[in-house]
């Protein structure tokens, strides 16, 4: 049972629970969508462990398929976010059209035994210009937000730390697959993304936390 | 050349390490923006509403003023031609009807005279409605009372015919001339008042100038006297004007105020 419990299923657990408490009431069915979508995030990472310490299979494949999955709910959310200043239906379509054509003519490269890494990899540069993109239209708009507690800004400070920091090992994908460590029982990646997750979820949690205040404040206004 | 594992963990740590320090200082510098905006939207508002309180106060003692003017020109003109009626309607004597048709004659006369005269000022009573005439016509209308008083030669020049309507600033540019106006007859034993009013370059120069003894400009601001001139000052500033005032003790003042219309 141990086996279950690391850092990045501790925090995603935590994170879906932050979800569950928050945004369960929500008036925005995006915001809602969250809760769905770390579920399927816990789901996943549980049963890459189990396939991969219990079954002794690589759990390759089943990140592939959570490579969709993560790319049409953030897409969506960065599509909602945007929503309020622009609309950018278009980009939209356009990107997740290019995203699929690239999804799989990787895995039909691959023969479906290898991650997508190069996609991923798009899909991490995409991810982070949308952030900027964010930031860009905060910075342009006229009506100030109190950034400290504005919940879609702290979504995608936590989407823009983690897609950025992963640039490097998305880079050195292909050699650090490969490596072991002997100083460490993990590969660096493997660290890598602890952090990263740590710091994508505490940000999101936060997130979450600021809607919910953002919900009760307007609520007892009306 | 062979890069050690140890090497590469050092180099992918490094590049993350970096990686995650650049989204930092950009939402810093993100969160830094939007609070110097947020300053930013305070101050226009602030700038605004003292603006909006500016505009009110001269509103305001465009209206004082006005009741001032109508308080006097009932003292000294209405109530005047009403006595004067009482007393021809009194010495009415009927055994003699000659006299007393010439008496009735002249008291019908003395009270379609104040009757015009209600009539005069019930229009100047609303200060608001002098302005809405235009600020031409609304100095012109000012200038007509002083010039009634008889104490004051008044000349007026003006090329303007008619200025593009924007009432805030022609509230406050009214105000400042009826306050240079009223600071002639106060302090400076004039007697002849020049008005000059010109339109360049979507400039409205407005000079108004006197004959009276004049003032030492630093000396009254070093002292803190001429609240009014201050005042001036401030109002003029503040609808992106500015006034220059030339004068000297024995020479008379002129004071000139150039807008951007």
């Amino acid at each position: 049972m141990t086996l279950y419990f690391t850092v990045n299923t501790v925090i995603e657990f935590f994170c879906l629970l932050t979800a569950c408490l928050c945004l369960y009431k929500d008036r925005d069915p995006i915001w809602r969508l969250c809760i769905l979508y770390l579920l399927f995030t816990c789901a996943t990472e549980v049963s890459a462990i189990h396939i991969r310490k219990v079954l002794n299979q690589s759990n390759l494949p089943l990140y592939n398929v959570f490579l969709l999955i993560e790319c049409g709910f953030i897409s969506t959310f960065f599509y909602y976010l945007y929503k309020r200043y622009v609309n950018k239906t278009k980009w939209l379509m356009a990107w997740l059209g290019i995203f699929t054509l690239s999804f799989f003519g990787e895995l039909i490269n691959n023969h479906y035994l290898n991650f997508t890494f190069k996609t991923a990899s798009v899909l991490s540069l995409v991810f982070v210009l949308a952030s900027l993109y964010f930031y860009y239209l905060i910075l342009k708009d006229e009506k100030f937000e109190r950034l400290n507690n504005y919940a879609p800004f702290w979504w995608v400070n936590g989407t823009l730390i983690f897609y950025f920091g992963s640039t490097s090992t998305n880079i050195f994908f292909d050699y650090l697959i490969q490596d072991q460590i002997s100083v460490f029982a993990h590969s660096i990646r493997y660290i890598i993304f602890n952090i990263l997750n740590v710091l994508l979820y505490c940000c999101w949690s936060y997130a979450f936390l600021c809607k919910y205040l953002q919900r009760k404040s307007s609520s007892s206004l009306a | 050349m062979q890069i050690s594992s140890k090497e590469v963990f050092f180099l992918i740590s490094l590049i993350t390490i970096i990686f995650l320090i650049a989204p930092l200082f950009l939402i810093a510098y993100v969160n830094l923006y939007n609070r110097r905006k947020k300053k930013h939207d305070e101050e226009t508002d602030s700038l605004k509403s003292s603006f909006e309180n500016e505009l009110l106060k001269s509103q305001m003692e465009v209206q004082e003023q006005t009741l001032k003017t109508v308080a006097s020109d009932l003292h000294d003109n209405i109530g005047q031609l009403l006595g004067l009626t009482i007393i021809t309607l009194g010495s009415i004597n009927i055994n003699d009807p000659e006299k007393a048709i010439e008496k009735i004659a002249a008291a019908e006369d003395l009270a379609k005279r104040s009757v015009k005269e209600v009539r005069a000022l019930s229009r100047l009573l609303d200060g608001e409605e002098l302005i809405s005439r235009g600020l031409i016509a609304a100095i012109a209308f000012e200038l007509d009372w002083v010039e009634k008083s008889q104490l004051y030669k008044i000349s007026y020049y003006s090329t303007v015919k008619t200025l593009p309507a924007k009432a805030d600033k022609e509230a406050i540019i009214f105000r400042l001339f009826q306050e240079a106006l009223h600071n002639i007859i106060r302090h400076a034993k004039a007697l002849e008042i020049i008005i000059n009013l010109e339109f360049i370059n979507d400039l409205l120069i407005l000079s108004i100038a006197d004959n009276g003894i004049g003032f030492n400009f630093t000396e009254i601001k070093k002292l803190h006297k001429g609240m009014g001139l201050q005042n001036i000052q401030k109002r003029v500033a503040m609808i992106g004007g500015t006034v220059s005032f030339d004068s000297a003790p024995g020479t008379g003042t002129k004071i000139t105020i150039t807008i951007p219309y």
